[in-house]
């Protein structure tokens, strides 16, 4: 096992590289002057020639791309990541203080799909076609097309006109106020946990009618079991586990659309960090964070195929 | 046979895949509606969606302008109707441009395999390691926002589903025995993968196309949103659901109008595509769950 998760993660090193290197191109091949973007076009004008390449030298922009790229390295190799155009913060710090609150709104809106989307789906499966079946498979096509930062501006305005309520605008870390910090992460988490929970119930539902017709589940009933148990201890473990594979590509919906929708909600997470530094067209920042984002990705994939070797003991790693 | 007894043939054929699946049927009825609109954009909407009106800012939905005003006065309607235009323009043109070219590629290196497999699967490991609408926001930024940005930005995040969904049907296609017998009669290999693998990709690139248009328009109104979409002058939803946030209190009509426009969109994409899809080939199902999945590196043991 270990020994699979070692060779997983040196085979996704070529990957990682290629990822940088994508990211690299893509923030190089910028039509726009970055100091056209810093100083605005006004400001720009009035930096004289010498001024324009003393700040592209002191960026690091006019060198050739590869020593860029080899600088770009180093700063991660350092941990500082570099440092913001604009603020001069270092990225690592940027991503410490914003961090830990996107990831709280991630793991919250995971458990939250699970709640809602195993029980809904266990439902429809065990009655398939029944009037609950029905309504909630409804209900689960419609939360599929309803994107999250709507549901998300929506909640804050119900929230606004019926209850006077806002939730705060400052960074508030678990450790230091956990009631500010659950009413900042709870609102993006339960509307990224609902677009999740949709997928879940509807692979819940497919997989578990699957396993439910098969003959162990028969004997199982035709022992006696009771059908509880039947369905929770006997078919349920076996449709888990594309279940979980689900949830882990879902993992790429999260990263994603929880950018979206902490901008919706007004969460100062890493996704807004993004959203700011892309409009400040700030690119050391924009390639650090999209490079995390794609390396949380990853990880997930790999955690995903270590699980599956956990819950079925039919599936072994090389 | 004559020419009318096909055509009837073929509206028999879609009145049956209809009658078995109403849901998705109304889903394409959606759809053909929504094109419509959007092409009759100019003689419907009862408003220019670009005129100001300073006496009726932030007009709540009443008999002049049935969904309200935004901040400058301009007819929400209208504004509606016509960001129906850029949402449908984009979707459809990003995810053609996006899985034909992943289509193509897959089709390549399935077919040819060896070194040439071998790279471009990383290179699509790689593009399918980023979130979507994250790889699209760089890429909107990188070149400039605009509407060929947009629809470039969104197609690439399609690439790797084209690729790895064609690529798994040409591996199989290749090995079966009529293409076998034309390579043996010495048919080049673009020749074979013209006319004797590509008929066999139409079926699976259907299904793919169509399945993708809902996240498309999704990815399309996010960017806007966030800033990196079409540039403002242009109504779209995302830009009218990112100007609501410039009150400090959001208008009700202003965000709820346009975010239900977007929402009914992707549902009528989506029932539409799941219904070619369940139409089409029930295998190939299977292959888009693979293909979304990725490769996994697992053996099954004994």
């Amino acid at each position: 096992m270990l020994k699979y998760l070692l060779r997983r993660l040196i085979f996704g090193l070529p990957t990682l590289v290629g990822i940088s290197i994508v990211i690299f191109v893509v923030m190089r091949v910028l039509p726009g002057d970055p100091l056209v973007a810093m100083f605005g076009a006004e400001g720009f004008q009035r930096l004289n020639p010498g001024d324009r390449a003393r700040i592209m030298s002191d960026l690091g922009l006019s060198d050739p791309l590869p020593v860029q790229y080899v600088h770009w390295m180093k700063d991660i190799a350092s941990g500082s990541f570099g440092r913001s155009f604009f603020r001069g913060d270092r990225v690592s710090e940027l991503v410490l203080h914003r961090g830990p609150l996107s990831a709280e709104i991630g793991l919250l809106s995971v458990l939250i799909s699970w709640l809602v989307g195993l029980p809904v789906g266990i439902t429809g499966a065990v009655r398939p076609n029944s009037l609950a079946d029905n309504v909630v498979r409804s209900v689960s096509v419609l939360f599929l097309a309803i994107p999250g930062f709507w549901l998300g501006m929506l909640i804050v305005l119900a929230s606004l006109f019926w209850f006077h309520y806002k939730a705060p605008l400052v960074v508030v870390q678990l450790w230091e106020d956990p009631w500010t910090n659950f009413q900042l992460a709870i609102g993006p988490a339960t509307v990224l946990g609902l677009g999740q929970g949709a997928y879940i119930a509807r692979m819940t539902r497919s997989c578990l009618l699957e396993v439910i017709g098969e003959d162990y589940v028969r004997t199982a009933r035709a022992k006696g079991v009771a059908e509880r148990l039947v369905v929770v201890r006997h078919a349920l473990p076996n449709a888990l586990l594309p279940v979980i594979t689900v949830s882990g590509i879902l993992m790429g919906f999260v990263l994603g659309g929880s950018v979206a929708v902490e901008q919706a909600f007004g969460v100062p997470g890493l996704g807004t960090a993004l959203v700011t530094a892309i409009v400040e067209r700030d690119i050391v920042v924009v390639q650090n964070l999209v490079l995390l984002y794609g390396v949380i990705f990853m990880l997930v994939n790999v955690l995903v195929d270590l699980s599956y070797a956990l819950l079925d003991p039919r599936i072994h790693h090389e | 046979m004559d020419k009318t007894d096909g055509s009837r043939r073929r509206a028999g054929r879609i009145a049956v895949m209809a009658a078995r699946n109403p849901v998705s049927a109304a889903g394409g009825v959606a759809v053909l509606l929504l094109i419509l609109l959007a092409l009759a954009a100019p003689l419907v909407s009862p408003q220019d969606p670009l005129k100001t009106d300073f006496r009726r800012l932030a007009a709540p939905p009443g008999a002049r302008n049935y969904l309200g005003t935004d901040q400058v006065g301009r007819d929400t309607l209208s504004r509606i109707i016509y960001g129906a235009r850029t949402s449908i323009f984009v979707a459809v043109s990003a995810v053609l441009l996006g899985t034909t070219v992943g289509s193509v590629w897959g089709l390549a290196s399935g077919y040819l395999g060896g070194r040439v497999d071998l790279i471009s699967q990383r290179f699509m490991e790689v593009l399918q390691s980023f979130p979507d609408l994250i790889l699209a926001m760089a890429i909107s930024m990188a070149i400039g926002t605009g509407l060929p940005a947009v629809i470039v930005a969104i197609a690439v995040t399609r690439i790797p589903f084209g690729g790895r969904v064609i690529r798994s049907v040409v591996l199989s296609v290749k090995e079966l025995t009529y293409v076998e017998a034309s390579r043996s009669t010495g048919a080049s290999p673009l020749r074979i993968m013209a006319f004797h693998v590509l008929p066999q990709c139409l079926a699976p690139y259907l299904v793919l196309a169509t399945t993708h248009l809902g996240v498309a328009v999704v990815i399309e109104a996010a960017l806007g949103f966030l800033g990196v979409g079409v540039p403002p002058p242009t109504p779209t939803w995302g830009n009218m659901l990112a100007d609501s946030l410039t009150s400090l209190v959001p208008h009700w009509w202003l965000v709820f109008f346009p975010g239900l426009a977007i929402t009914l969109t992707v549902l009528a994409f989506n029932l539409f595509g799941d219904g070619i899809r369940d139409t089409l080939d029930p295998r190939v199902y299977a292959g888009v769950l693979r293909a979304t999945t990725g490769p996994r590196r697992l053996q099954r043991g004994k």
